[in-house]
């Protein structure tokens, strides 16, 4: 593959939140926090599509949101196109940030119901540019002909669209103005697999036609396969594997990946992981973020943890596992790799 | 053991008047579907295909307002017979014309005092209902054991609370809730999706139904969560032996669990047969959209060489206006020089094509 430079570069990111404490801890003057992104890096070249996978409340979107500044970070850099926009202000950010733009998880609430879809893309082209009427209506046909949109849904409402068709939509309006790195949240997930196939199409054609980047996030392990050139595995707020997509698909060596991708109910005959998956099912989709476990934050579920008769390494805090590399292109947290 | 289905539904139809379109929207057109003892029956289908709609119906759910229900809905239990929509036409009268309703007239107050004469004993007792979002389906206000406890003394023989309470936690720890006397007390909002879930399942197999309608049981939450909860309802299967009807867009959880399969399409059962024969790709001969869905699966192969995947062209069909021959015209590759007048203008029969499996397609018509 040809190598590009990079377009967006995180490092280190963190981003708290502080839960509403009530009176009570006003009181005892405890500082609790969730640690909803943790100590992240990752870079993406231009061209180049990352895949973000985790479990729901892993801090998965929460890494998108913080990217373009839509949430400020609590600490860490954000490097675009070497810029640091970390501490830009909102006007000095402004000129970027149409270069920066996101697909919304949620297709009903990203489209405003009481505008026809011709005035939700004109809305997109006015902020940041000043154009014609003529100049609109060509821009706007030739946003429709990008994305595969008939010319007779513009008088539409959104809610008189289709799933697909509203995802198509809110695609437009990121190309309208001029994106060139598109964070992607869950765009498949609520569109049924036919459609579904339509718009993994329809991003990969927009990619190569306009060089685009994209933050590809989803729980769709098999999408995110797909589509990504590397991917990131996130557990907890903390990146547990990141390397190339068929690497990390096809030979994952983090615990928590390979369990993840024997999920996948299609591969079921994989039932040698699947078998060491924790016994202990309370642990399961139940987490503690305001007091994670010491040490490895998998390790209450890792099925390695329980095989090797719960070592104290992945426990105790002072060794907890950091991100290291295992070749070039490969990075894991975890004492015991697969 | 009786013979012949546990439940029928013969024709079933269910219409929305919409207002703003001054037309019927047409969202399960014509299904007849059988259950057998003990069997799961899937039925998988794109969103607006009428899947939810067939189970709302089944369950007498759909007396909203605008909606009319016709067919015949047999449930045999016991030796009894019932038919669920019995007496419908009283209340809801359907004028036809060339096959295509047009207009209707209906008493609305009677038929839901009707509807739920006819139900009482059947919802929740002999047929009940997992639904898609478990959290949104129980009392957040209550504990999940309570509300356990307060279906078992509803729908079965037990009505002493201490009883209840025993039956309910031995639905609990049927399911595999960890430490079910702590979960107990538990308001759902305390329990993940996953859990949730399993509460759902346990309340409604702690009426020891007859059948269990099963709507996307597995949506919405996650991929490792997904897989056990299907690993749950398939040892279920076999330990409870509940006949179920379970809705799923997901192929490969209706692959997994059922025995048949019924495939949806813009309100009409486009195949129905073996789910082993129907879903296994490109082994068998299927209708058309099953292939095509079948194809839109990103595969391992596809995957692996970054290929693009085979979408399905065009949207869901409308049900408000149906095309006058098949429905899946629009969308079809599969359609052939000779057939094409056939599929534009005539809706094909379904049809038997092997032992036990239809298809409604004009391709598996010789003449």
């Amino acid at each position: 593959m040809k190598m590009n430079t990079t377009i967006l570069e995180v490092q280190n990111l963190k981003k708290y939140y502080k839960p509403h404490g009530g009176i009570f801890s006003a009181f005892t003057g405890k500082e609790n926090v969730i640690p909803a992104v943790d100590d992240v890096s990752f870079y993406i070249k231009e061209k180049e599509t990352m895949g973000l996978v985790g479990e729901t409340g892993c801090g998965k979107t929460t890494i998108g949101r913080t990217v373009l500044k839509l949430t400020p970070a609590t600490a860490g850099k954000i490097i675009f196109d070497n810029t640091d926009i970390t501490h830009l202000s909102a006007a000095q950010f402004r000129p970027l940030r149409k270069q920066l733009q996101m697909i919304f998880q949620d297709l009903d609430a990203a489209l405003n119901p009481k505008m026809r879809i011709k005035a939700i893309l004109k809305e997109a082209l006015k902020v940041h540019r000043r154009l014609s009427d003529a100049e609109m209506d060509r821009r706007i046909s030739e946003l429709l002909e990008m994305v595969n949109l008939k010319k007779s849904k513009l008088s539409n409402f959104p809610n008189e669209l289709s799933g697909g068709e509203k995802r198509r939509v809110g695609i437009a309006r990121t190309l309208a103005v001029g994106a060139r790195f598109i964070v992607a949240d869950e765009p498949t997930s609520a569109l049924d697999v036919s459609i579904q196939a339509q718009v993994v199409n329809l991003l990969r054609d927009l990619q190569k036609e306009l060089s685009l980047s994209y933050l590809f996030i989803s729980y769709d392990l098999r999408v995110v396969e797909l589509i990504s050139h590397k991917v990131a595995v996130m557990y907890l707020g903390q990146i547990v594997e990141m390397g190339m997509a068929g690497r990390i698909a096809n030979a994952p060596r983090h615990p928590y990946t390979a369990v993840l991708w024997s999920s996948l109910v299609e591969k079921k005959s994989n039932e040698s992981i699947k078998n060491a998956g924790n016994p202990n099912e309370s642990q399961w989709g139940v987490f503690d973020f305001e007091r994670p476990s010491t040490g490895c934050r998998f390790a209450p579920r890792c099925p390695v943890y329980h095989a090797n008769g719960h070592p104290t390494i992945c426990t105790d805090p002072a060794t907890s596992p950091q991100l290291r590399k295992l070749d070039a292109a490969h990075q894991v947290r975890c004492h015991f790799p697969l | 053991m009786t013979t012949g289905p546990i439940l029928k539904i013969e024709d079933l139809r269910t219409y929305f008047y919409s207002r703003s379109k001054q037309a019927f929207n047409r969202a399960v057109d014509g299904v007849s579907l059988a259950l057998k003892k003990g069997e799961t029956l899937g039925i998988v289908g794109e969103s607006g295909s009428g899947k939810s709609v067939t189970a709302l119906s089944v369950m007498g759910l759909v007396t909203a307002e605008p909606g009319i229900i016709t067919g015949n809905i047999g449930l045999k239990t016991n030796g009894v017979q019932k038919n669920l929509l019995q007496d419908i036409d009283d209340y809801v009268k359907l004028t036809r014309d060339n096959a295509r309703s047009v207009a209707v007239a209906k008493d609305n107050p009677r038929w839901q005092r009707h509807v739920d004469k006819v139900m009482r004993g059947v919802r929740g007792k002999e047929i009940s209902m997992i639904f898609q979002n478990p959290k949104v389906s129980m009392n957040p206000f209550s504990s999940v054991g309570r509300q356990i406890r307060e279906a078992i003394m509803l729908n079965t023989s037990i009505n002493n609370r201490k009883e209840a309470r025993e039956r309910a936690l031995y639905w609990l720890e049927h399911v595999k809730i960890d430490s079910p006397r702590l979960r107990y007390d538990n308001n759902p909002y305390g329990l993940s999706g996953g859990m949730c879930q399993r509460v759902m399942i346990a309340m409604a197999l702690s009426s020891e139904p007859s059948v269990l309608i099963a709507d996307e049981p597995t949506t919405g939450l996650d991929a490792t969560i997904q897989s056990k909860i299907v690993s749950l309802l398939g040892e279920l299967k076999s330990t409870v032996g509940v006949t179920t009807l379970l809705i799923s867009h997901d192929i490969d959880v209706i692959k997994t669990l059922s025995d048949r399969v019924a495939v949806m399409y813009g309100g009409k059962v486009l195949e129905s047969g073996p789910s082993k024969e129907i879903l296994s790709a490109g082994q068998h001969e299927t209708h058309p959209y099953t292939a095509a869905l079948l194809a839109s699966i990103p595969t391992a192969r596809q995957i692996r060489e970054k290929s693009y995947l085979q979408a399905i062209k065009g949207d869901v069909i409308d049900t408000v206006n149906l095309p006058q021959g098949c429905r899946f015209y629009a969308r079809c590759r599969q359609v052939t020089k000779q057939i094409k007048m056939q599929c534009k203008h005539q809706e094909p029969e379904l049809r038997e094509i092997s032992h036990n499996h239809k298809v409604r397609c004009w391709l598996y018509f010789d003449e």
